[in-house]
């Protein structure tokens, strides 16, 4: 059953800011509670304080700022899904939404809080990796951007202190002739945690080579990966299929797959494989379009 | 003049429902009620050396702490009473001081709140002295495997419980001349195949409420499938006539054999009883999957032989089930898996071993199949395999082989009540694409599949099919009776007709279709019946349990026999007129212990599948696109109803074999959260599914109604794998078909069941 807590309820984020500074650290924010409520049945966290930033004005919105997409934290993963600015310029994190949990946890579940409870399979990592964000960790009186890889330290940790709150997501408009997609595979078609899962975001240049790349997995490692190795073999290449190849193949030698009750670590391996070399497929299927097109 | 058997009635309880109004177990409450933990074993095998309660009972609001010594007959069960009520030393049972599986109850703690109760459970000091797991049927069966209940003695009821080792129960058949039937077979199929167990998985958590009633009774408002039964055992266990209890169910949320075996029952009555103060418990959904029964887990070694034209000639069947720790009802389970092993076909020849056995897992028990999902699963690959073999189509194979009227089964009889296999088969064949040539039965073309995000050549489609049917009610040589009681009130007319029976509505709407069969029978109006069930304050006969989709045969031949009753007692001027009366279903017999000949049962449904799904080659990944399913079910007393159940057969059936995964390790539930315990959501059911509603009518049914509740379930996992083997060219012999044990089973060309059978 739910265990005791005091539950506070600020009206503004500078008020919530001031909370978690004054109950540090027994506090912790409360989003969607999509994950936070089942820890707290669990056991598996037990603060004596929770801090309700849900529905917090100042973490909701999607914006362009500069060359920046812009999101609060607070916006829910339903919000991503129909967002038109996220969908011309993050698809990638459009597509994980659309298979995140279900429609009933898409409309609470946040991307701050996704970000926050640092499971290793968290699907919105993966994408946001691919498209370098930075999240914006504030506490009273005083805000820090930091890259997303920097952010995960171990399974369900962070760098993020315990006076902080995610309160921004930021990225790069990504320049034109961009793909950036995300694939999951889970036991069942929905409300499943994933068995693995793998973003690509490949960008080219005028002669149809791929002047940029970034591979990002999910659930084969303590925490989401970049795969700086595999990016480099695709940078500055054509999509062959020889390079598809070496770059699936470093892929797999970043994970670090361990075997649970959803899998072994050879199927995980296996998966990351497959996953990855669709990607980068879809992608030389794409650049060969876009050549066509100019 | 009312017609209203046949028509789709929205059910009585939807609304309710719905809107959240209708009230399962766990919502009841009462104004000075205290509330119940249990502390469950959380170990798999050990004996219990001491139980200290002093510092639980230091905590503020704890009421009671019950152990062993409180029960006055520390035993319960089904079939035979191996279980103990609370595992510890002190209650005079032989073995009950010992622990047999991780949801074994232990204490009962009682207080004013959930919270102090959690707590206090949580400082109970329990001594364990951990005794030797064994958690693989086959090790169980092995000269110095640990005991599970050593010293048991014969039944006298129930003959074929064994008190030998780890055997639980034993059957076989023994048909014609085995070696007579190999010299005639030109073809013959090896296989072996395991099925896993499954959780039940209902809506409702284990839940209730026991009080005194207002005549002193302890009464006991719970989700069960037989009240009759529960309050047997409860009285039983207390010491205390059975008229001193009283069970009562209010909305269930949902069963499917799960609700059969006790839960919460009887230390909610002994806690009210003592205490003389409700007492209520409501568990979680990890102490529900850890605390009660899960489908038996079989293995099969199967051989079959046929002529060159396809006559099945002989077929030899080994069985090992894993009971695990309690008996429950694996001994009627494996009466059916004895009887469908061999499939609806005729075998001149058979040869039949069935062996329940204990071990320290779960123990298994009743679900919706009960033994023939799993037979039907073993008889179906080797049918498919059959067909394969002899380069057959599998419906022109099967046409050839099932059983008609007259014709003797295994057991050496006919199946009673008009048999239907080669009309459901062909129906479902025919809707799925299957055309009837002048040279025979010929399969529809596989198409082809295009899937955003998957290449075109790893995608593999494929179709397959099977038939089972299973038996209505219980049987065996038992005596099916069903009790109601019929009351008509008013002057002239008939105003007001109260049926009162103790049937259990567990979710799947048999109130609904028992009130629409009264006011057939009585020729009234829908509204002028009015349904008092489920409670043995009000009905002292037993009406049986919701299971063994015997509820609308058993349950609508006692209403007609006790409206007729009554409508006489009526027109001779009776006011009101009342009728109580018990329905006797025909007579059937057990199975001779040798040779297995008898005649087990006095009703059956049948059914035939279609399955069609696509592979992903690479990740091992498959969906179900569709499923055609022909469903005889003698009269469809509710077609919409019936059309629900035969969907939500299928879907449960598909999670069975593609996402259900129960692990349990040495005894140990490594999944017991809906989040590891995988259910099919509704993002999973098949793309399409075509339900045929066949109408044969059973002449001794209620208005030629068979039993149907089951029937959906029986043959998803042979269609369903054989589809599989159409898409790939490997047969996978078990399953669930994660896409791990896909992608294996196509690298090493099928499965690798390796069993030690000897």
């Amino acid at each position: 059953m739910l265990p005791s807590f005091e539950l506070l309820m600020p009206e503004t984020l500078p008020e919530a800011l001031e909370m978690l500074a004054g109950y540090a650290p027994d506090a912790m924010p409360l989003a969607g509670g999509t994950n936070l409520v089942p820890d707290l049945r669990g056991g598996k966290r037990r603060p004596g304080v929770l801090v309700n930033v849900h529905g917090l004005d100042a973490l909701q919105y999607i914006g362009r700022q500069d060359r920046y997409v812009v999101m609060g934290a607070g916006v829910s993963l339903a919000d991503v899904l129909e967002s038109e600015l996220i969908g011309a310029h993050g698809r990638v994190l459009q597509e994980a939404a659309r298979v995140f949990a279900n429609p009933l946890i898409r409309n609470r579940a946040t991307v701050g809080g996704n970000l926050g409870n640092a499971s290793p399979a968290a699907d919105t990592v993966p994408p946001l990796l691919v498209l370098d964000a930075e999240l914006k960790l504030a506490s009273a009186g005083e805000s820090r951007w930091v890259g997303l890889e920097d952010f995960f330290v171990d399974v369900c940790d962070t760098i993020c202190r315990h006076v902080e709150l995610i309160t921004a997501v930021r990225w790069l408009v990504p320049p034109p002739r961009t793909f950036s997609r995300f694939r999951k595979l889970t036991l069942r078609k929905s409300t499943a945690i994933s068995v693995v899962s793998v973003a690509v975001r490949v960008t080219l240049g005028e002669s149809g080579r791929c002047v940029d790349a970034a591979v990002a997995l999910g659930a084969v490692a303590p925490t989401p990966i970049r795969v700086h190795e595999a990016e480099e073999v695709l940078r500055g290449e054509a999509l062959t299929p020889e390079v598809i190849d070496r770059a699936t193949r470093f892929a797999c030698t970043a994970a670090s797959c361990i075997g649970d009750v959803r899998s072994s670590a050879a199927y995980r391996e296996r998966v990351t494989d497959v996953l990855t070399r669709r990607l980068l497929a879809e992608a030389q299927e794409w650049s060969e379009e876009q050549w066509e097109r100019s | 003049m009312t017609e209203t058997v046949g028509r789709p009635w929205v059910r009585a309880d939807a609304r309710a429902k719905v809107t959240g109004q209708a009230k399962f177990p766990g919502d009841f409450g009462m104004a000075d009620m205290v509330h119940a933990k249990i502390l469950f074993a959380d170990r798999p095998h050990a004996r219990v050396v001491s139980i200290d309660t002093s510092e639980a009972a230091q905590v503020e609001g704890v009421v009671a702490i019950f152990t062993a010594q409180d029960v006055p007959v520390n035993e319960y069960g089904l079939q035979t009473a191996d279980q103990p009520v609370l595992c510890g030393p002190g209650s005079g049972k032989p073995g009950a001081d010992v622990v047999r599986f991780v949801g074994d109850q232990v204490a009962l703690v009682v207080a004013d709140t959930r919270a102090a109760a959690e707590q206090a459970r949580g400082l109970m000091e329990i001594t364990y002295e951990d005794l030797p797991v064994v958690s693989d049927p086959f090790e169980a069966l092995k000269p110095g495997a640990p005991q599970i209940h050593p010293g048991r003695e014969a039944s006298e009821l129930h003959p074929e419980l064994s008190t030998e080792g780890n055997f639980i129960c034993h059957h076989q058949i023994r048909k014609g001349d085995m070696e007579a039937g190999w010299a005639q077979a030109d073809v013959v199929v090896e296989g072996q195949y395991h099925t896993p167990g499954q959780e039940h998985a209902y809506l409702q958590p284990e839940a209730g409420l026991a009080y005194i009633d207002d005549e002193g009774r302890v009464a006991v408002v719970v989700a069960g499938q037989w009240a009759w039964e529960d309050q047997r055992q409860i009285a039983h266990a207390l010491d205390i006539p059975v008229e001193e209890i009283r069970v009562i169910y209010p909305a269930i949320g949902g069963a499917f054999g799960g609700r059969e075996d006790m839960s919460v029952q009887i230390v909610l009555a002994l806690a009210a009883y003592r205490l003389q103060r409700p007492v209520k418990i409501t568990w979680t959904r990890e102490e529900s999957i850890r605390g009660h029964c899960k489908r038996h887990p079989m293995w099969f070694r199967c051989k079959w032989g046929a002529t060159r034209e396809g006559e099945l000639v002989a077929a030899e069947v080994q069985v090992v089930a894993d009971g695990g720790a309690y008996c429950y009802t694996t001994n009627k389970v494996l009466g059916n898996t004895t009887i469908t092993c061999t499939g609806p076909y005729a075998f001149p020849n058979a040869k039949v071993d069935v062996d329940g056995v204990y071990t320290n897992n779960p123990p298994s028990g009743a679900m919706r199949g009960f033994g023939a999902p799993q037979g039907i699963f073993a008889a179906e690959m080797q049918m498919n395999k059959l067909a394969e073999a002899l380069g057959m189509d599998p419906v022109a194979l099967r046409m050839r082989n099932l059983l008609q009227d007259e014709m003797p089964t295994t057991t050496g009889t006919p199946l009673a009540g008009g048999v239907h296999l080669q009309e459901v088969t062909e129906r479902c064949a025919l809707a799925a694409g299957w055309e009837r040539a002048e040279e025979g039965w010929r399969k529809p073309a596989a198409k082809g599949v295009a899937l955003a995000g998957r290449p075109k050549e790893a995608m593999r489609t494929g179709m397959g099919m099977a038939v089972g049917f299973k038996n209505v009610g219980f049987s065996f040589g038992y005596q099916e009776n069903c009790w109601l009681r019929i009351e008509l009130r008013g002057e002239d007319d008939i105003e007001r007709a109260i049926v009162t029976i103790g049937t259990a509505d567990v979710g799947q709407g048999a109130h609904t279709v028992l009130q629409q069969m009264a006011a057939e029978a009585l020729q009234v109006s829908m509204e002028r019946v009015s349904l008092e069930a489920s409670d043995t304050g009000t009905s002292p006969g037993s009406s049986g349990s919701a299971s063994a989709s015997r509820t609308t045969f058993m349950a609508g031949n006692a209403i007609r026999e006790a409206a007729a009753l009554a409508l006489d007692g009526w027109r001779e001027g009776e006011r009101p007129a009342v009728v109580e009366h018990t329905y006797l279903a025909p007579e059937t017999t057990p199975l001779d212990p040798d040779t297995g000949e008898g005649f087990p049962n006095f009703a059956y449904g049948y059914v035939a599948q279609v399955v069609e799904v696509v592979v992903d080659v690479e990740t091992g990944e498959l969906r179900v696109r569709r499923v055609v399913c022909a469903d005889d079910v003698g009269k469809a007393i509710n077609p919409e109803q019936v059309e629900g159940q035969i969907e939500g057969g299928v879907v449960q059936a598909m999670g069975w074999v593609t996402c259900e995964n129960f692990i349990a390790q040495a005894g140990r539930v490594l999944t017991p959260h809906l989040s590891t315990y995988l259910i099919p959501t509704i993002a999973d059911v098949p793309e399409r599914m075509e339900t045929i509603i066949v109408e044969k009518p059973d002449p001794r049914g209620p208005w030629g109604a068979r039993g149907m509740g089951e029937m959906p379930f029986l043959p998803l996992a042979p269609a369903l794998l054989a589809a599989v083997h159409d898409a790939t060219g490997v047969w996978i012999d078990e399953f669930p078909l994660t896409p791990e044990r896909v992608l294996r089973s196509l690298r090493d060309g099928g499965s690798l069941l390796e069993c030690d059978w000897e």
